[in-house]
């Protein structure tokens, strides 16, 4: 099967600073999660996939073809979300629609017909001869889906489409991604920071970090790939038993993070440890265990600690880089 | 809407240049969406009107009372029907033009730069080439719809007014001219608007930027000229330069016998207008397709 999109040593700059840094990546067609911190290389990504900017190195291959040689035949077969742009005022929601349709090579009439019907289906019935301008935020959103999905593309490339979406808004946004992720042969790029909506839409994620990749694989691969985390909370007479406590934890092979709290400590241990040892450590160091709850590990959790936003989650060890089966580095 | 049902779309898509026409065609409709746009739309057919109505009149009279209509062309030769009429005709529907320009030119092509728009066309099967010219043909088909359009109108009244349809074999240099001189409106006009409304994509200082060029130079101009007694200095007034070449479209004998002499360098003066606006339309688009 020819993968969705391979990328080699992708490098792109910004006059001097670096937006994208020696980038590798392949990724199967499906629904594929793009997610990392403002200023990570997300949009500049999504929009070297479309041809909508020339990278300064490196090779990006879209459905087998360069999107250097062949950027607009490409863009036939790809629909674009952009985050806050990409609404024309002055034109109502029909017109809007139907000229994406025009300007991917659909005839004027069936352009329309599709507009008709995807308005229809995406709830803005009503409000198709109402000019852009006057369309709320939520409304905006879909119908830049609706002029994405016009031209009945195979790979779609939303960047950030549940932004400024109320909760209601948000969710039923994410059930129609869901959908549109399940139709055969079609894939699509989900770019966000919202790592809950990577969860419920794709089946593979993308971690990037400072232009590069810091993670990729499904995401069931991203999360048992982790180590289990356990909160641990103890009493003791004092501080150095608890410092003793924490000292043979670590020789044990545990990585331990201190709580704010004294006698409280996240505990990272290995697949092949025994809650048992727990009890054990703290009995051969004088203290009572009085919590041991295991942490449940989801995609922000594995996100936070692997872009260092929050130092006292977890730590993660042995994150697989590159093996995943739908998304690869190298 | 939790779940689409759409019908596939599976047919071959058309060639991308046809794109440039729903881009034209967009951009007119915006266009033409402002009250303003009309009302300068109005002047311009205004003084179509006038003139539409005062060659009718001429024939008219020239066929029942002779010596009237005589006289009235030797004291109104502009109307005569000859190449100047409807040179002259386009040059002052050229003001109208101007000004209609001048505030359609954000909505033409600069809210696409301010707001977004670009990212909108260019993410389709589409490329700057495609874009750019489907913007030009908009700002092209306006100019022609105040200038050439009513001028072939006006040329077709005055050949049906005659007495024999010898008017159109015999002056078919006119209608040659009306499409020359309404080109070179459309195509210089179109690349230093677009490039304007690219680098100044607001209304204001696209309004200023258009007032210095075509109103502020050619009084520079003049008083330069006055002053240093060199009609070289004539050259900065571009609508002038326009003339100059436009005439000559409609025959050796309808240009000005002042223009004669800096033809060459007017036809270099616009043809440099022409390559500095494409050069900065093409720089500038470059440049906002590489900004993050």
């Amino acid at each position: 099967m020819t993968p969705l999109f391979e990328i080699e040593s992708l490098t792109h700059r910004y006059g001097s600073v670096l937006a994208l840094d020696d980038l590798s990546l392949s990724a199967e067609p499906g629904a594929i999660g793009l997610v990392g911190q403002n200023g990570a290389g997300k949009s500049t990504l999504i929009k070297i996939l479309l041809g909508l900017v020339q990278h300064t190195s490196g090779t990006v291959r879209v459905f087998g073809s360069d999107v250097g040689k062949h950027g607009v035949g490409l863009r036939g077969r790809i629909g674009y979300m952009p985050e806050r742009e990409g609404v024309l005022p002055g034109l109502n929601g029909i017109e809007y629609v139907g000229l994406a349709g025009e300007l991917n090579g659909m005839p004027r009439k069936q352009s329309l017909r599709r507009a008709h019907e995807l308005l229809s289906q995406l709830g803005l019935e009503e409000a198709r001869y109402r000019r852009l301008e006057n369309y709320s935020a939520g409304m905006q959103q879909r119908i830049k889906l609706a002029a994405t999905l016009v031209h009945d593309p195979d790979l779609l490339l939303l960047d950030e489409p549940t932004s400024g979406l109320d909760p209601d808004g948000r969710t039923a946004m994410l059930s129609l991604l869901k959908s549109l992720a399940r139709r055969p042969g079609k894939s699509l790029v989900l770019s966000t920071h919202l790592l809950g909506d990577i969860e419920r839409v794709c089946r593979h994620a993308i971690i990037l970090e400072e232009g590069a990749v810091a993670a990729s694989g499904t995401l069931d691969e991203l999360l048992a790939g982790q180590p289990h985390a356990f909160l641990l909370q103890w009493k003791s007479d004092n501080d150095a038993i608890s410092g003793e406590f924490l000292a043979a934890l670590q020789r044990s092979g545990a990585e331990v993070a201190s709580g704010d709290e004294l006698g409280q400590a996240r505990v990272v241990v290995s697949e092949q440890w025994v809650t048992q040892q727990f009890f054990q450590l703290a009995h051969e160091c004088g203290v009572t265990l009085t919590g041991l709850e295991p942490e449940e590990m989801d995609l922000s959790t594995v996100y936070r600690r692997l872009v260092g936003i929050d130092a006292a989650a977890p730590p993660l060890i042995g994150l697989a880089k590159g093996d995943a089966s739908g998304v690869a580095t190298s | 809407m939790s779940d689409l049902s759409v019908t596939d779309w599976k047919e071959r898509p058309r060639a991308a240049w046809l794109a440039v026409w729903p881009i034209a065609f967009t951009a007119l409709r915006l266009v033409f969406r402002r009250k303003l746009f009309w009302l300068l739309l109005g002047f311009a057919l205004l003084n179509f009107l006038l003139v539409f109505g005062a060659i009718y009149l001429l024939a008219t009279l020239e066929a029942q009372q002779p010596q009237i209509g005589k006289m009235l062309l030797r004291m109104l030769p502009e109307l005569s029907g000859t190449g100047k009429t409807f040179l002259n005709f386009m040059l002052a529907q050229g003001t109208v033009t101007m000004i209609l320009l001048a505030f359609a030119g954000s909505v033409l092509a600069g809210n696409d730069h301010l707001r977004g728009g670009l990212t909108f066309y260019l993410s389709r099967r589409i490329n700057v080439l495609h874009y750019t010219g489907g913007k030009l043909l908009a700002i092209g088909l306006l100019v022609s719809l105040t200038t050439t359009l009513p001028a072939l109108v006006l040329f077709l009244e005055q050949g049906m007014l005659g007495d024999t349809v010898e008017y159109f074999s015999e002056n078919y240099n006119i209608a040659i001219g009306i499409l020359g001189y309404g080109g070179l409106i459309a195509v210089t006009l179109g690349l230093l608007l677009f490039a304007l409304v690219s680098w100044m994509p607001r209304p204001v200082p696209l309004v200023m930027s258009w007032a210095c060029l075509f109103v502020f130079l050619p009084v520079l101009s003049g008083i330069l000229r006055w002053i240093f007694d060199d009609r070289h200095w004539r050259l900065l007034n571009l609508w002038r330069d326009l003339y100059a070449i436009g005439s000559r479209c409609f025959g050796e004998a309808a240009v000005r016998s002042s223009d004669e002499a800096q033809l060459p360098e007017a036809a270099a003066v616009v043809f440099s207008v022409c390559l500095v606006s494409f050069i900065a339309i093409v720089v500038r688009i470059h440049q906002l397709r590489h900004q993050s």
